[in-house]
């Protein structure tokens, strides 16, 4: 049977998110702090990603995935992190009691005082999106290819179009051109590209590779291996526009549609999700509505910048320490947040009101010259907002002490001016 | 091949009876013949069996509420519960009992629910009730609210196929059956002593008795026997898989209406996820499994029409399979009957309920071949029990902790989503899973909400490392489906 054991936290995932909880719940003064890790190293999806442009808020400097990863395995190590490899969670409760098993481990079981959940995402595969036709080899997520070309040395193939223009895939379409692939297309359904302009720009244009808007894979062909497929160009519901079909010959089909924060865990502890982002509902404390477990990075909403995923975790461990040490939230007396329909999606959800925060926040549609409000206590002037690029909003404390002590709900909007 | 290629491939077996075709109906033919003296083959053109319409059937067992009275079929499938339930416990396969809800949208489709029960009744099936809507709430709450009346009936099952047809095959592999995979039957001649001699892509054999159990490829196989009055009409059906987060909505096996163009199916999948279908369209292409957006949007509003609260979002794969026909019976009856040119040669062809029948299609073959001479002799020393292989996401703690003692890499989780380890993808490997599907069809690795995105990588280390072979030569289902083109680094560099 398993061994029951106590834990003070226990935070899920050694990705960017995971690792810096781990080193500020320490600094804090946690002590027994234990990071559970599925894969057989720490840095979760960084290790694979080889490409630089990480770290500029945190360190200053641009540095690559292993680079950043590696800074922060360096002062988990500094602290006496306990990484736990190679180990899978597989269940936790509203009790906060949390099962992991591993190969050398067996199967524990652990009462935790806190747990934070930094599980990161996953991708959305084909089967989510629909795409008709054949079932052959060479069909595969853009981040399945990056692992393979970045950490086994696989190339996945040659000749290769890529749906969907989200960061991973832009940065694939790169990294397989540098290793000598041919990127026939990147196709994407929606008019402007849903990752970062910077990627792009660096990724795309840099390259001549060309970058179809409006258009999606009609259908796969090819019985054993991917022979080609037919892009169509959409019309503004997405439906294809008849005629403007197009065949091209190619071995690989890569796929870049979306990123699904990994909440299976959450579920089971009970923790509410918020559709919007597909992660938990959190206050500022990054605190989910199951008492004592927080949520941060991907699995919270998918970030743009591993810089801002790390905050995350440190805001997290904040928590974690405040609950651990009985510290009361005031969470009997929050303040809603709720976007109008122009926000995509926004974290918190739910503020205590007596703090400075940062909003996270996603417009539903890309907007010029615009004006971001919270409730009537402050706005916030922007020249530009897509889907893609998440707009960060600090709320000074002053701002808190002009608003009336009844309030229970803040309104965010924009608005084109 | 050139008849002169073939002429030189060499001789490479000698049975009395020789099955074509390693799809269910085969591999339950393959295992009740080897209950018997004798010397048998099983010949699979695929590098795995079951991967044809075996794999892409709604894994469902029936009972003959859809046969019509007096069919053949309906009499090959009226204890099919009863029996897949035994064969589970022999061969340690899965077998989840559900109940069979067939709902009436309409007043006028009561009649159709009363036809169904006296059609199973002509077959001996007994149990049926005709039940209200406030018992159909009561039953499935996320059903629609126009449905009026349902047809209720206990005990159907669910399996999942490509596990059955690996341990079936295996089970008569281990009572003396041997298997030739990759071996498509390419010619077939007769020799003045009536022996069959056939030609595959690996050699010849020869066998007094021939089996063409070859699914969507029977009708070119009785054409080879020197039947060529046998033809196929086909119908491709599509099917939608479901997250399990959305296995709440469904309990039973719920059926709507049917038509040429449809079957409304929903029901819970042998490992707790949603199987919908069937949109069915006609097709003349064997090779045609091709999902199209309409095909999708179809089946989705079939499942609609039942369940409202199927949304598209919780799609996680859809596939078609293919429906065959004879032109050998009226209504879609099982056609399975010696050949009228071809003496020893039986024709096995079964469109559907073939998986729910194939236990008896089995015994029923085993009949047919003593009618055309065969003797029959118990073997002593059959075996009729296979080993399983313990499943650790499903097994209860204290056995997990066992488990992980016995081998430690039953604690290494692989598969995130369906929590399959290395000890099993190991396991499928060791004993025959060659191919990505394969080792899929076996562990359930990649079959979860996630596709294989984060598991494939390691399938693929670990397939390449136990044949001894470079990565870029393992596939996906056989030769041509490769699935990496190059090392990025020349492989003595790494």
């Amino acid at each position: 049977m398993a061994r029951e054991l106590h834990l003070d936290l226990a935070i899920i995932g050694s990705g960017p998110a995971g690792l810096a909880a781990a080193v500020k719940a320490k600094q804090l003064g946690i002590k027994d702090v234990v990071v559970f890790e599925r894969d057989e190293r720490p840095g979760g999806i960084l290790p694979q990603c080889i490409h630089n442009g990480f770290g500029l808020h945190k360190f200053k400097e641009e540095l690559t995935g292993p680079e950043y990863a590696n800074r922060y395995i360096r002062m988990a190590a500094d602290q006496q992190v306990d990484i736990e490899l190679d180990t899978m969670v597989l269940e936790i409760d509203k009790t906060r009691t949390l099962t992991a098993v591993s190969e050398y481990g067996g199967l524990r079981t652990y009462k935790c005082k806190s747990i934070i959940l930094a599980m990161g995402c996953r991708e959305r595969p084909r089967g989510a999106i629909g795409i008709p036709g054949t079932r052959p080899a060479g069909v595969f997520t853009a981040g399945q290819a990056q692992r393979m070309v970045n950490i086994e040395g696989y190339m996945p193939g040659e000749k290769i179009v890529i749906q969907g223009s989200g960061d991973v895939g832009m940065i694939m379409a790169r990294r397989l051109t540098l290793e000598g692939a041919e990127i026939s297309a990147v196709a994407e359904i929606l008019p402007y590209t849903s990752g970062l302009i910077r990627n792009e720009v660096q990724c795309l244009h840099d390259f001549d590779i060309p970058l179809l808007l409006r258009h999606t894979v009609m259908e796969i062909h090819g019985d054993k291996r991917v022979e080609g497929v037919t892009l169509s160009e959409v019309d503004s519901g997405w439906n294809p526009i008849a005629g403007t079909e197009k065949f091209i010959a190619c071995d690989t089909l890569l796929l870049s549609v979306g990123l699904i924060p990994e909440n299976e865990l959450s579920k089971m502890a009970g923790v509410v999700l918020d559709p919007s982002t597909g992660g938990a509902y959190v206050n500022e404390f990054l605190e989910t509505d199951v008492p004592g477990i927080f949520s941060c990075g991907n699995v919270l909403h998918v970030n743009d910048y591993v810089d801002e995923v790390s905050t995350e975790g440190e805001i997290a461990a904040w928590g974690a320490q405040h609950r651990i040490k009985g510290k009361l939230f005031g969470e009997k007396n929050l303040i809603a947040i709720a976007g109008d329909e122009t926000i995509g999606q926004i974290v918190p959800q739910a503020i205590n009101g007596q703090r400075p925060v940062t909003f996270y926040i996603r417009v539903k549609r890309p907007m010029e010259k615009l004006t971001l409000r919270i409730g009537d206590v402050f706005e916030k002037k922007f020249a530009y907002a897509r889907p893609g690029e998440m707009l960060r909003v600090s709320l000074p404390k002053k701002v808190f002490a002009e608003m009336k002590p009844a309030l229970t709900r803040l309104n965010v909007s924009c608005e084109e001016r | 091949m050139t008849a002169a290629k073939a002429a030189t491939l060499p001789q490479i077996g000698d049975y009395d009876v020789i099955i074509i075709g390693g799809g269910i109906i085969g591999a339950m033919v393959a295992r009740q013949l080897s209950k018997f003296q004798g010397r048998f083959a099983v010949l699979e053109k695929a590098a795995f069996p079951g991967c044809g319409v075996s794999k892409a059937s709604l894994s469902q067992i029936h009972l003959p509420d859809f046969c019509p009275p007096g069919s053949l079929k309906g009499k090959l499938c009226r204890d099919a519960p009863a029996r897949f339930k035994k064969l589970a416990v022999e061969l340690e396969v899965l077998y989840r009992e559900v109940d069979e809800l067939w709902l009436a949208l309409e007043p006028e489709q009561v009649g159709d629910l009363e036809a169904a029960r006296a059609r199973a009744e002509s077959h001996g099936a007994t149990g049926y009730e005709i039940i209200g809507p406030q018992k159909i709430r009561e039953l499935e709450p996320h059903v629609t609210p126009e449905a009026v009346a349902g047809l209720y009936a206990r005990g159907l099952g669910v399996i999942y196929t490509p596990e059955w047809n690996f341990a079936l095959i295996e089970n008569a592999v281990q009572n003396g059956v041997q298997l030739y995979l990759q071996a498509e039957v390419i010619d077939i001649a007769k020799t003045r002593e009536g022996i069959y001699r056939l030609t595959t892509r690996q050699g010849t054999l020869s066998s007094r008795y021939v089996i063409n159990a070859a699914g969507l490829y029977a009708d070119e196989i009785a054409r080879m026997a020197g039947d060529g009055h046998i033809h196929l009409s086909l119908r491709k059906g599509t099917m939608l898989i479901f997250d399990k987060s959305a296995s709440h909505l469904v309990q039973n096996m719920i059926f709507g209406s049917f038509s040429e163009s449809h079957s409304q199916d929903i029901a819970p999948t042998a490992h707790g996820n949603l199987i919908l279908g069937v949109h069915y369209v006609k097709t003349d292409k064997k090779s045609d499994t091709q999902v199209s957006r309409e095909g999708i949007q179809e089946t989705l509003k079939l499942g609609r029409q039942l369940i409202p609260a199927l949304s598209e979002k919780d799609v996680i794969t859809s596939f078609a399979g293919i429906l065959a026909n004879s032109n050998m019976t009226r209504d879609g009856d099982f056609f399975i009957a010696p050949s009228e040119h071809a003496p020893g040669v039986i024709h096995v062809m079964v469109g559907a309920p073939g998986l729910s029948a194939a236990p008896a299609i089995a015994e029923y073959v085993v009949d047919l071949l003593g009618d055309a001479g065969w003797r029959t002799l118990e073997k002593a020393g059959f075996n009729p029990r296979r080993r399983g292989w313990p499943r650790f996401a499903t097994a209860p703690p204290e056995k997990k902790q066992q488990m992980i003692d016995t081998d430690p890499k039953y604690g290494h989780v692989v598969c995130r989503c369906e929590q399959v380890t290395e000890a099993e993808i190991l396991g499928s490997i060791r004993r025959g899973a060659r191919t990505m599907d394969a080792v899929k069809h076996l562990t359930r690795a990649g079959m979860g909400r996630c596709q294989g995105g984060f598991c494939a990588p390691f399938v693929l280390k670990h397939l390449a490392d136990e044949l001894k072979i470079s990565p870029t030569r393992v596939t996906k289902n056989g030769p041509g489906s490769h699935q990496i083109v190059k090392m990025t680094k020349a492989e003595a560099d790494i």
